[in-house]
């Protein structure tokens, strides 16, 4: 039993399980609400034999990580918002070759220089980005601290299974807030563990060319590597929590910091005999479809739980229900969404107050 | 007499047009690696532009691009493999357009790698743009076509005067256009690969080249123009040598 229990903020418990995962290349800029990250690496990888740099800027940052990655370490990077946009290219990069690396995202809100207090807008850009081509990446999303620590420690794991780009998409609300955190156990990663590295060989061994992948093995073995890796990874990899939906007439769809509160949520509505259950992706990609089909016939609706401005999770509900129930959206930009609203939210949808959604 | 053998880091062919600098630059690593005997511990960072060729050409471990990012990428493969022999080898527009920043943040870091960039004043691979670094004042290129003009496109600017000011390990410029200047770079290319063996800092070698593709020039004119015009505002020699030998 690890009884290593501490007291931390969000996003040391990811930059400590990532150190722990045996991550030993960092580079980032700063951006809140992610800075701890980059302020915990500074202080903590050296120690564990691994480099920190302060990068210039993101997308600095992210070529570092391009060639860090190439190199063979596990590597990470972290930003937030516009910051989040330079790493697109990177991302891309590193997709276009299949390295694996970690990149964390703690969403801020709004466009532009938006807040730099908690959101969940750019859902979109996580999900559906990646930057240029086509290419997908795992998207994980602690709702704790402890998952914070627990799913950064595990997305290294997940990211060489595939050979694939792992996201950790945190908020400003799970990034910055304080709890107990159980620690996982430390552990070395080999650089050398894989084939695919580049390193530095003799001359007429096998090399290594880190570019696009069709490149080196063409376009059709090169395409059906990576679809059929896709396909793997949306089958294998969708994972989610339920909540009280065995009996549920509605059920809250919701990641993250807004996951939390509609616990206490459907908590509250059950007390006054409202039936509300949660399900809460793990995953928002691949999103949990596995997840929609085992609801049970009392489901009458979806409501999704979003701090955003206008729906985009609920498009993906849409997708996994194929259209099949009314989905509605409380949505509550740049506040952190309360039990109270999202009830009074579920009643009037009950009420048939609320038109469902298909888009905005 | 002199024997000549091609180096045996060389196993692929590369598609640089007629009289490029890049395949004499190219040859020149490989001859410096092979005669240091550090060609089994070579790892290979080129541009997504005309150096992208030399990915395949040799006999190395390699990785292209981001375009202009060169100088992080090889940072992040040297702080991994602190014993590899890791070098650069891109464009005046990847070093000193698009990558000014990670070039010169690579070198205010003194990051122990060797960085050889092809200043042939134009953007070769996309066709032949103006290079804000490099183009000279008057040259018409496809976006300058009545000639780079000072008022509206500013001054050119010898960016080894600034990264001499860096602190770095040592920072030269070569020339292809006569075998003393290709014997000299050659040299200069060394001492940035003895540099990076003997665990020193930063070192950058710049070399004057031609791109007669988009000079739309002969080799031999554009060998002059070198010669007569760019070596004048871009003098060759050792800019910086923490070393302080003379090389
Ligand atoms: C981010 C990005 N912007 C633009 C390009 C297009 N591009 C590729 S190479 C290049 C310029 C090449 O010039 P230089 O670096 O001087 O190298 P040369 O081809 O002359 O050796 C440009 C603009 C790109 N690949 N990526
Ligand atoms: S376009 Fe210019 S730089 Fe590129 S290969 Fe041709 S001559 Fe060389």
């Amino acid at each position: 039993m690890n009884t290593d229990y501490v007291l931390m903020k969000g996003n040391e418990a990811i930059a400590e399980g990532a150190l722990r995962a045996g991550c030993r290349f960092y580079a980032g800029y700063p951006i809140t609400p992610q800075s701890e990250i980059l302020e915990y690496m500074s202080l903590n990888m050296g120690k564990r034999g691994g480099t920190f740099i302060q990068g210039e800027n993101e997308i600095s940052s992210m070529s570092m990580i391009w060639g860090a990655a190439a190199a063979g370490a596990r590597c990470m990077s972290s930003s937030s918002g516009p910051g989040y946009d330079l790493k697109q290219e990177g991302i891309s990069y590193l997709s276009s070759y299949n390295l694996p690396a970690v990149i964390v995202y703690a969403m801020r809100y709004g466009l532009g220089d938006g807040e730099i207090t908690a959101g969940q807008d750019s859902y979109w850009e996580a999900v559906r980005g990646g930057g240029h081509g086509d290419s997908r990446q795992i998207v994980l999303a602690p709702a704790s601290v402890n998952e914070c620590a627990s799913l950064t420690y595990e997305a290294f794991d997940i990211a060489e299974k595939y050979r694939n780009v792992v996201i950790i998409l945190s908020d400003g609300a799970v990034s910055q807030m304080i709890e107990k955190c159980n620690l996982p156990e430390p552990k070395e990663h080999d650089i050398d563990e894989f084939d695919w590295v580049i390193s530095g060989k003799p001359l007429g061994t096998k090399k290594n060319k880190v570019t696009n992948l069709d490149r080196t093995i063409g376009y059709e073995a090169s395409d059906k590597y990576v679809l059929d890796k896709y396909k793997t990874m949306f089958e294998n990899e969708q994972r989610w929590e339920e909540f009280e939906t065995d009996d549920a007439e509605l059920v809250l769809v919701a990641y993250g910091i807004s996951s939390r509160v509609c616990k206490t949520a459907v908590r509250q509505a059950r007390k006054n005999g409202i039936k509300l259950g949660l399900l809460r992706p793990v995953t928002v990609w691949p999103f949990p479809r596995k997840a929609f089909e085992k609801m049970p016939e009392s489901v009458k609706g979806y409501v999704t739980v979003e701090m955003s401005l206008s729906t985009q999770m609920g498009e993906d509900v849409l997708l996994a229900v194929k259209h099949s129930k009314p989905l509605y959206s409380y949505l509550t930009t740049y506040h952190i969404p309360t039990a109270d609203g999202i009830v009074d939210y579920c009643n009037s949808v009950i009420a048939g107050d609320v038109e469902p959604r298909e888009v905005i | 007499m002199a024997t000549y053998r091609k180096p045996v880091s060389i196993i692929n062919e590369a598609g640089w047009c007629g009289g490029c600098g890049h395949g004499v630059v190219q040859r020149l690593i490989t001859e410096c690696l092979e005669e240091l005997g550090l060609q089994d511990k070579a790892v290979c960072v080129v541009d997504i532009a005309c150096s992208y060729w030399s990915l395949d050409a040799l006999d190395y471990d390699a990785i292209a691009g981001p375009h202009g990012r060169c100088a992080a990428v090889a940072t992040g493969i040297k702080k991994v493999r602190p014993d590899s022999t890791v070098y650069v080898h891109a464009g005046d527009g990847s070093s000193y357009v698009i990558g000014l920043s990670e070039t010169c943040y690579t070198a205010i870091r003194d990051i122990p790698i060797t960085m050889i960039v092809v200043n042939n004043g134009i953007f070769g691979m996309t066709g032949g743009q103006m290079n804000l670094a490099t183009t000279l004042i008057g040259d018409k290129t496809v976006s300058s076509k009545e000639g780079r003009d000072a008022d509206t496109m500013g001054h050119p600017v010898d960016m080894l005067n600034i990264i001499k000011n860096l602190d770095v390990e040592f920072a030269a410029r070569g020339a292809l256009y006569d075998a003393k200047h290709i014997d000299e770079t050659k040299r200069y290319i060394k001492r940035g690969f003895e540099n990076q063996m003997n665990k020193k800092g930063f070192s950058i070698i710049e070399v004057l080249s031609p791109c007669p593709t988009n000079w739309k020039m002969t080799p031999i004119q554009a060998m002059e123009k070198i010669k007569n015009e760019n070596e004048k505002m871009f003098p060759v020699g050792i800019y910086t040598d923490r070393g302080g030998e003379t090389v």
